[in-house]
């Protein structure tokens, strides 16, 4: 030990650190891997339908789809990230803040408690509430039928408890000394969560937005039972001629129709839809920037 | 005389009583300065002044706080009210994420002032008070976090005084800074006595005996002594005091 080289590393922590290098790596590749496979088999098998007019007209011909592009799945899918979005950002953002104010009340608690649960339960399950409340036509709920605010609503409640729990922890994660310092000013409560707790959290609600619009994007369970599938666009938001295409929807029902062209434009699809992705992503990435940066302003 | 006075107060975490039977008061326009060993009880003390404590679970409180002769606990005094009256710096400086401007600024535009020319006078002088002014002059719409550790501890005091308080709370305010950071706070302090209740918590023996015209030694939750602090430190009446001061603990 004595007469050991100042500077270097004995071997025991040498191997230590090119295992837990190795091991790294290994982990890294196991959780890319599926992502790589999944963009490589869409692109290699779907490339061959992606053109400007794949995304600028409506499926036609026999079976539906085989002519034409996916023009009303990205209608319908954007007309339910806003339906759903409406709904769940206020009342998510809202919930959040009440918890992160009322922290350990009993109706603090109670509420936390539920929205964990809500979280749990399964989106088919969701789809058949959708169904009663919204869509069906008989019994008491809102006779919407199969339509984009039915299925848009049904999206924003699974969204709801998302957004609420990452609010919340977007807020606890706000350091107390900002807290305090603006409460020793005189700031009330809401003062100081507009001014300074919602703009330090700003990037972690972006990301709880998110977060839910892409499980919203991802959704096809909750789908089937309140807005389905069309194969146009809609000429309204409820009722029977209110019902949207969707991307999701569009590729499960294209992957199992027992037609080639409909498997490459499905895969053409996923392309699309992850382009979409990426665009919503750095969206709001964008977004939550500014409005940090406009806060930071106006106090 | 005094500007707040404390009489027979308790404050407990939980089950476990942080202050004892504390009764002081706070001189106007005077330093006071609490001193003793860490744990004592004078964090505690300080934001028990604003009740800051208010945000601690399970914290409670006995006895009486006044601050002009008004009972801060009591109904007659809204906590916002209070701790616009009465200010506080922290241990740790902790400004806003936002501009230097708008740092002292927001106290007054959370009361609802508006006008660009009363906000901008408002900052102007506050940091000039807080012997900023000329530092940072240039630079106001910078991120606050552009200053450095000693000026944005200034930057907290200006955005305290910004509020206009009559009583001012510094915790530790020069702990985490460098010798000529700190040696400016002590001045900035001297300064603003001529207007201001001030107490302040510190650490250094050295730096009470410099800046304080009163000394009260807290230990274990208990103040032992308070009184002038050339007597404290030259003829204290209690053995514990003087063991305290000669630095034989602690
Ligand atoms: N938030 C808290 N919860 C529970 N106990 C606390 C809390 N803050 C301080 N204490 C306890 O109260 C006592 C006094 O602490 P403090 O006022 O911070 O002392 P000082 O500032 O003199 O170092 C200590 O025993 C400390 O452990
Ligand atoms: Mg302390």
């Amino acid at each position: 030990m004595g007469n050991e080289k100042k500077g270097s590393l004995s071997l025991f922590r040498r191997v230590r650190t090119v295992l837990l290098g190795f091991l790294t790596l290994a982990f890294f590749i196991v959780a890319v891997a599926p992502l790589l496979l999944i963009i490589w088999t869409a692109w290699d098998k779907g490339k061959s339908a992606l053109n400007w007019s794949f995304v600028s007209t409506l499926p036609t011909g026999f079976p539906v789809g085989s002519q034409g592009g996916i023009l009303n799945g990205i209608v319908g899918s954007i007309i339910l990230v806003i339906v759903a979005s409406s709904l769940s950002v206020p009342a998510g953002i809202w919930a959040g803040m009440y918890l992160w104010e009322e922290g350990t009340t009993p109706l603090a608690r109670l509420i936390r408690l539920l929205s964990d649960l809500l979280l749990g339960v399964p989106s088919v399950v969701w789809g058949v509430v959708g169904f009663y409340v919204f869509s069906t036509s008989t019994g008491y709920g809102l006779h919407w039928g199969f339509s984009a605010m039915a299925g848009g609503l049904t999206l924003g409640f699974i969204m709801i408890p998302i957004v609420t729990r990452v609010t919340e922890q977007a807020l606890r994660d706000v350091p107390l000394t900002f807290i305090e310092g603006s409460f020793a000013l005189g700031a009330s409560r809401w003062q100081t969560l507009k001014s300074i707790a919602i703009p330090s959290a700003m990037a972690g609600i972006g990301t709880g937005i998110l977060l839910g619009v892409l499980n919203v994007l991802g959704q096809t369970a909750p789908l089937i039972f309140t807005n389905y599938y069309n194969t146009g666009v809609p000429s309204s938001l409820v009722g029977s001629q209110g019902a949207v295409g969707d991307l999701a929807m569009q590729i499960f029902i294209y992957i199992h129709e027992p037609s080639e062209i409909l498997h490459t434009k499905a895969m053409a699809a996923s392309l699309v839809l992850l382009g979409i992705v990426l665009f919503i992503d750095i969206g709001i990435r964008l977004m939550t920037w500014g409005s940090r940066k406009l806060y930071a302003r106006v106090g | 005389m005094a500007r707040m006075s404390v009489e027979k107060f308790f404050a407990y975490y939980g089950e476990n009583a942080a202050l004892k039977n504390v009764t002081l008061e706070v001189p106007d326009q005077q330093v006071l300065a609490l001193i003793g060993p860490s744990g004592c009880g004078k964090t505690t003390f300080l934001r028990s002044l604003n009740r800051m404590n208010d945000f601690v679970k399970e914290f409670s409180i006995e006895g009486l706080v006044t601050l002009d002769g008004v009972d801060i606990y009591s109904p007659d005094m809204h906590p916002v009210v209070l701790r616009r009256r009465v200010g506080m710096v922290f241990q740790k400086p902790n400004p806003f994420h936002k501009s230097i401007f708008e740092n002292v600024a927001y106290g007054l535009r959370i009361q609802g002032i508006r006008a660009k020319s009363v906000l901008a006078d408002n900052v102007e002088e506050s940091l000039r008070s807080a012997a900023l002014w000329d530092e940072v002059k240039d630079r106001l719409n910078d991120s606050a976090f552009s200053l450095s550790g000693g000026q944005q501890q200034r930057l907290c005091i200006a955005r305290a005084l910004a509020v206009e308080p009559e009583v001012l709370l510094l915790d530790e305010p020069a702990s985490a800074l460098d010798p000529i950071s700190t040696s400016r706070i002590e001045e900035l302090i001297q300064d603003l006595k001529t207007q201001y209740a001030i107490v302040i918590v510190t650490h250094n023996m050295q730096q009470a005996a410099r800046i304080s015209d009163q000394t009260a030694f807290f230990l274990l939750g208990e103040m032992v002594e308070m009184g002038e602090t050339s007597r404290i430190f030259t003829n204290p009446s209690d053995p514990r005091t003087e063991d305290y001061i000669t630095g034989r603990f602690g």
